[in-house]
């Protein structure tokens, strides 16, 4: 999933202290999960605003509104009366999802009240972890399903780099080692014959450093 | 200049307390009350905290089970996260956090509700009234 969190309040209130009416729009799926742009997270975003603004003596008004993904029209849709009824939009989206909010709605400003921050997983309950940079060439069949790209400080793609200790990562011992978890993960798939392998330079063409990536799938196309 | 009567907002779990607890004592007429059951505290959740502050809560209290007498196991735990983080959203905004606190307490506890009001009382003389009411 997204994981993003919110902003600060106080920068919050900055971005939308132009204006007079607010949507306050959340996103039912990924920043959801990471309890940062659901229902609730709205409503108490849109309570803890309306107090602050009220103890500055000024009032504002913020509609709230959750749609079920920001980055898909069909749903984005189901908000075009309400972004119609307001002078800005403050989206809980991830960028993603604040971009196709602006993006549909031309004339009206659409205001990130979150940062969006990795593509990782709920590793358990209030602990989100980073697992995919989104490199465009996915090499997890080689390190056991555990991507040094990500999860190594280094990077290291042929590793491991003889810094970690006791299954810690030596640039920050918050951080447990990818490289031991790969050679734990291998060695219980009987597979540690795949460190033999010399894995080349990574191609970075296929990320972000690339450009901007488009996927076109024509099967789908009409 | 503080209201004559400050405005408090008691969420409790109906198992830690009961408004009876408070019926017989002065601390009622010095303070406007509402009482707001629930059927553990485990139920609150940030924003009915900071709604009870838009509708005019000069403080809110939270009362929960002591530690390890929640009969569904971590109500109170969950409910002292919340008060936490809503406490440091109602700094963030500039309302105080000290408006907001949370107490375990006992059926049985009827002084301790009264000191606790009347402490909060106190303590809203040193904060002063909500100014977002």
């Amino acid at each position: 999933m997204i994981v993003g969190e919110q902003k600060p309040i106080a920068e919050i209130k900055e971005s939308i202290a132009p204006y007079d009416k607010i949507l306050i729009l959340g996103c039912g799926t990924c920043v959801k999960t990471c309890f940062a742009g659901g229902e609730d997270e709205v409503a108490t975003l849109a309570s803890a605003l309306r107090l602050a603004f009220k103890k500055d003596g000024r009032k504002i008004e913020l509609e709230e509104m959750t749609i079920e993904r920001q980055c898909e029209d069909e749903f984005i849709q189901e908000a075009a009366a309400a972004v119609a009824r307001n002078d800005a939009v403050l989206s809980l989206g991830c960028g993603a999802g604040v971009q196709d909010i602006a993006k549909r709605f031309e004339k009206i400003p659409v205001l990130p009240g979150l940062n969006t921050t990795f593509i990782g997983i709920l590793e358990k309950q209030g602990l989100f972890t980073e697992e995919c940079l989104g490199c465009g060439d996915c090499q997890l069949a080689i390190f056991g399903g555990i991507c040094p790209i990500t999860r190594c400080s280094k990077k290291l793609l042929n590793g491991p780099c003889g810094g970690s200790m006791d299954g810690k990562c030596e640039v920050n011992p918050d951080i447990d080692c990818a490289w031991q978890q790969i050679i734990d993960k291998l060695k219980a798939l009987g597979q540690l014959d795949n460190l033999r392998k010399y894995i080349p330079p990574k191609n970075w063409r296929a990320s972000h450093a690339g450009g901007p990536r488009k996927l076109v799938r024509e099967d789908h196309v009409i | 200049m503080m209201k004559l009567k400050p405005r408090i907002t008691i969420f409790h779990c109906i198992n830690s307390f009961s408004e009876t607890l408070l019926s017989h004592s002065d601390v009622t007429d010095n303070a406007d009350i509402k009482y707001i059951k629930l059927p553990c505290s485990g139920m609150i959740k940030d924003v009915y905290l900071l709604r009870a502050f838009e509708a005019g809560a000069d403080a809110v209290i939270v009362f929960t089970c002591s530690k390890g007498e929640c009969r569904f196991v971590e109500g109170n735990i969950r409910a002292k996260k919340r008060v936490e983080r809503t406490r440091s959203l109602l700094d963030e905004i500039e309302l105080d956090g000290r408006r907001l606190s949370l107490f375990n307490i006992n059926q049985k506890d009827k002084e301790d509700a009264v000191k606790i009001i009347k402490e909060t009382l106190l303590k809203l003389k040193d904060i002063g009234p909500n100014p977002a009411a």
